[in-house]
């Protein structure tokens, strides 16, 4: 419903960076606490003291999606003293897309306005109609974001063809809700290697487990150990030595998946892992099939795993799985084990 | 002539000779003092030449005739390229003397000039005599202990050694500022014992001392060092700065303990347990658990593994056992405790199994709970919206229509005071800015101020250094200065010799000037006998062209002719004169060169040595035609 949707939005702040070259928040409606303040501050590039620029970046922190956008003030401009500013949305859903069009035109107002009022304005509009006016032509509609498109917004292709078929390796870890570690230098490749992990679950539609932009702060660290599956994406090259925070390890730019020892034995892989993982490579490299076919071809293959698994249940008494119902099956070791961890992981196993 | 006879006189006593303090020029030396004071001079020159000269005149005539021709001799081959022969020394002659003297004085070899060339401050006289107690001990040969001497003992057995042991002492000294508790006095005062007494060995107590001072010393200046440079460029106050130093070196440890401690992800080899105690200890650092899963974990592969190996072991060696009485009871034994064996490794497997199965179960039911807790919420907002419009439902037109414009008065409302705020919040904010600026210009400032003060600082340093040097080398002079010989004050040497020097350049402008007062008159007296001639000449004609046809033309032409003619004789006699006094002066020089070297006296010496020798001949001629 629309007007559930526009609930979705919680707050928006401001970060300006002057000519002292001092970083302020100096705005927000209608509060944020002071836990995500820091964290924002600290997500904000003008914060950082490396003069990378980063127009839009987006994270998740205590179950909340914060969007960043950074704006560089150029002359002639109603704001004085102010060299940089970000704006930055919190919201409940993800959809980086509409949050990055909705900034947008935020920025463009408080760059021509001076004043946060009319930037206020809008976002209150939006908040309320799902509608505002923007300075191009047209208007900012919510309903043009869909929800599903920003699932599908990333490039499941790329991935496969980065890792090959040690894509199988992602796809059994985010199966069994490991926990995935990403590692790339840049921001921008971190965000869009990320947030297509999930697709590869597409059963479960749960982007709630991704959390692409973590520091290694107490905080943020404390927050990510609450969800026991996670997809992490660190810029910092520090936390491949912190072996206590991921299952699975992947260095983007080398390209190398690393799989931790204590995880070993839960993802152990057999026949019927290089089974999907040829169909996935295949299904990927077909020039003709778009983002969106791969990823349907992957879930239906998954469907037919968990078909089996829930025949499975359905076997055994008040439908929960076993381990011996399972070792009745002679499956090869590595496929038993793979079923048991599954069935755990789909609330399938009898406690 | 008085300082050179000086200098002489005391060059010739350092040399040796026996000069009495009357004399105080060569003119006084007699020919004995002479001999000696020549032959001194060239045994120091050349000690082969020397050796066989004697210091002092033979009384025989003859002999001493010898004398001087061989000392005539040696001054020759040493070099003097003068005039010399016996008769400089026999029959002397003041300047032939002193050049002679002055001549070997000037060939006397210098003083070494190592000693003024070293350094003489105290750390290298101290350095020069440990060096020379060295060489002096080195050379001194090795002898086995039984010959030893008691000079030896010293330097040769190991007795007197001890080895370098280092003990902590405990100091009574109080740090500035704080006064030290009236109990820590009284320990200091009545119970500490002396430093002396304080390390076990009486022997390790200089050890002990001087590796406190030069820790204690090293601290500070490293200290001192740090503060400087980098002290005061964080502008803390010392014990904060003390202070941050110490929580950064302890992150750095964490840090590097962590790391060190984290197994190798390439270490596959047959399950290896992670190096449990270490990472036990970091999560107690931590304080958080959750990775105890892991540990189990790997606990269980280990126990897997070890009751695995174990339960091999038991069944390869049973076919190995002999059958015999004995044997048959171990046997019996074996087989019960493989029985056993079995039993605990099946409950085992069991129990990991459990284990494993445990977690996983754990897993999903924790997975549960969280979908369920953030269903109940999302269910309970839902609820409450729902609840909302459920109340509203019933006037739903009229209701939506107020919904609509409260949300729209609210709206209003709220940008209503955010263009409140803003004007409260602008003006803050500017001036948050403007303090900012400020803030940084001073930083800006005072970091000019301290790099001016860290260059002034630098600048004391090196003035500093440099005025202790110049202390020392003003201390190496003064004492270099007092160890030089007092006499023949150096002094009086420099002040003859600019005497003489400003004499020589007056004299030279009077030379000068008289030079060129000579050429003005000699000019005069050209340009005047040109003159004259040429007057003369024209005159002569002049008259003689009337002298033909008048007769007082003819007389006044002869008297003409006359004055003419006497005028010339009188400049001849006046020049006659001029170069006859110049002769009379040099006649007169001469003389008195001539009375200085006192022939006259020399004469009658010689003469009466000459009969003296014609006695001595006779009488050797007497001698030998006796005997």
């Amino acid at each position: 419903m629309a007007a559930t949707e526009t609930q979705l939005m919680l707050s928006v702040g401001l970060i300006e960076k002057d000519v002292n070259r001092d970083t302020l928040w100096v705005w927000c409606y209608p509060s944020v606490s002071s836990d995500l303040r820091q964290v924002l501050l600290s997500k904000c590039c003008l914060t950082q003291d490396s003069r990378e620029f980063h127009t839009f970046v987006f994270g998740q922190f205590c179950r909340t999606w914060f969007y960043i956008s950074t704006v560089e003030v150029q002359e002639p401009t109603a704001l004085n003293k102010v060299t940089h500013f970000s704006i930055v949305v919190t919201a409940k859903d993800f959809n980086p897309e509409k949050y990055a069009a909705l900034s947008r035109i935020l920025c463009r107002m408080y760059i021509k306005h001076g004043s946060p009022v009319k930037m206020m304005e809008a976002y209150v509009t939006v908040l309320t109609k799902g509608i505002c006016q923007s300075d191009e032509n047209g208007s900012f509609l919510i309903k043009d974001y869909d929800i599903r498109k920003a699932f599908l917004a990333g490039s499941v292709k790329d991935v496969v063809s980065q890792f090959g078929l040690e894509t199988i390796i992602l796809y059994t870890a985010l199966m069994l809700k490991k926990r995935i570690v990403v590692h790339h230098p840049r921001i921008e490749a971190l965000l869009e290697f990320t947030r297509v992990l999930p697709t590869l679950t597409w059963h479960r539609k749960d982007w709630s487990i991704l959390h692409p932009y973590v520091h290694l702060t107490d905080t943020e660290l404390e927050d990510l150990k609450k969800c026991p599956g996670y997809v992490a994406g660190f810029v910092d090259p520090e936390v491949s030595n912190r072996s206590d925070l991921f299952d699975v390890y992947v260095n983007l730019p080398d390209s190398v998946i690393t799989v931790s020892q204590s995880a070993k034995e839960a993802m152990a892989m057999g026949k019927l892992h290089k089974d999907v993982g040829l169909l996935i490579v295949q299904s990927a490299e077909d020039a003709e099939r778009s983002d969106s076919q791969v990823i349907k071809d992957i879930s239906v293959k998954t469907k037919e795993i968990l078909a089996n698994l829930a025949a499975l249940a359905d076997q055994c008494e008040d439908s929960k799985i076993t381990l011996e119902s399972l070792k009745l099956h002679h499956f090869p070791p590595a496929t038993e084990n793979f079923l048991f961890h599954l069935a755990a992981a789909e609330q399938l196993l009898r406690i | 002539m008085e300082e050179v006879d000086k200098i002489l006189i005391h060059a010739l006593k350092q040399v040796g000779t026996e000069v009495s303090e009357e004399t105080g020029s060569v003119r006084q030396f007699s020919s004995e003092l002479i001999v000696e004071a020549v032959v001194r001079c060239v045994r120091v020159i050349d000690p082969g030449l020397g050796g066989a000269l004697p210091t002092s005149l033979p009384p025989g005539m003859s002999a001493r005739f010898r004398v001087g021709m061989s000392l005539a001799q040696a001054c020759q081959d040493i070099g003097y390229k003068g005039e010399i022969g016996y008769q400089t020394f026999l029959y002397s002659n003041e300047p032939e003397i002193r050049s002679l003297l002055m001549f070997l004085v000037e060939k006397l070899p210098r003083e070494s000039a190592e000693a003024s060339d070293q350094p003489q401050g105290k750390s290298a006289v101290l350095q020069r005599a440990i060096a020379a107690a060295i060489r002096a001990q080195l050379s001194v040969p090795w002898l086995p202990p039984n010959c030893r001497l008691p000079l030896h003992s010293q330097t040769q057995s190991p007795g007197a050694l001890h080895s370098f042991h280092v003990q902590p002492l405990s100091l009574a000294h109080c740090s500035p500022g704080k006064k030290p508790l009236k109990e820590v006095k009284d320990y200091h005062r009545d119970i500490l014992p002396p430093v002396t007494a304080q390390p076990s060995h009486h022997a390790s107590v200089v050890a002990s001392i001087l590796e406190q001072h030069t820790a204690e010393l090293s601290a500070a200046q490293e200290w001192d060092s740090e503060w400087n440079s980098q002290g005061l460029l964080s502008r803390l106050k010392p014990q904060e700065y003390r202070s941050r130093k110490l929580t950064r070196l302890r992150k750095r440890i964490e840090e590097q303990l962590r790391s060190a401690a984290l197994p190798s992800p390439e270490s596959a080899s047959g399950g290896p347990r992670p190096n449990g105690d270490l990472s036990e200890l970091l999560q107690a650092f931590r304080g958080s658990a959750p990775s105890d899963h892991i540990l189990t974990k790997g606990s269980h592969f280990t126990h897997t593994q070890k009751f695995t190996f174990t339960k091999t072991e038991p069944s390869t060696s049973i076919p190995f056992v002999h059958q015999s009485d004995s044997d048959v009871q171990l046997r019996q034994q074996e087989e019960q405790l493989s029985l056993q064996e079995q039993q605990l490794c099946s409950e085992v497997d069991q129990l990991t199994a459990d284990m494993k199965h445990m977690t996983v179960t754990h897993a999903q039911v924790l997975d549960k709970l969280k979908q369920r807790e953030l269903g109940n919420s999302e269910k309970e907002e839902k609820m409450q919206v729902k609840k909302k419009t459920i109340d509203l439902l019933p006037d739903s037109d009229d209701n939506l229509q107020k919904l609509k414009a409260l949300v729209e008065a609210s709206a209003k409302r709220v940008v209503h005071l955010a263009s409140q705020w803003e004007k409260h919040r602008a003006p803050l904010i500017d001036e948050h800015r403007r303090l900012k600026e400020i803030c940084s210009r001073q930083d800006l400032e005072s970091s000019q101020k301290l790099s001016e003060i860290k260059s002034v600082h630098d600048k004391i340093c090196v003035s500093t250094e440099e005025a202790k040097k110049k202390e020392e080398t003003y201390k190496q002079l003064v004492t270099e200065l007092e160890n030089l010989p007092q006499d023949a004050s150096r002094s009086a040497y420099t002040q003859r010799i600019l005497e003489i020097v400003s004499n020589i350049k007056k004299q030279k402008e009077e030379i000068t000037k008289i030079l060129s007062d000579t050429k003005d008159l000699q000019k005069e007296i050209n340009s005047l006998t040109g003159k004259l001639d040429r007057t003369f000449a024209v005159t002569d004609e002049l008259v003689f062209k009337d002298a033909k046809k008048d007769e007082s033309v003819r007389k006044s032409y002869k008297y003409l002719a006359a004055l003419h003619e006497n005028c010339n004789q009188l400049i001849q006699t006046i020049e006659y004169t001029g170069t006859i006094l110049r002769e009379i002066r040099d006649l007169e020089e001469q003389i008195e060169t001539e009375n200085g070297s006192k022939t006259v006296a020399n004469l009658e010496r010689i003469l009466s040595d000459y009969k003296a020798i014609r006695q001595e001949n006779s009488a050797l001629a007497a001698k030998v035609r006796e005997g």
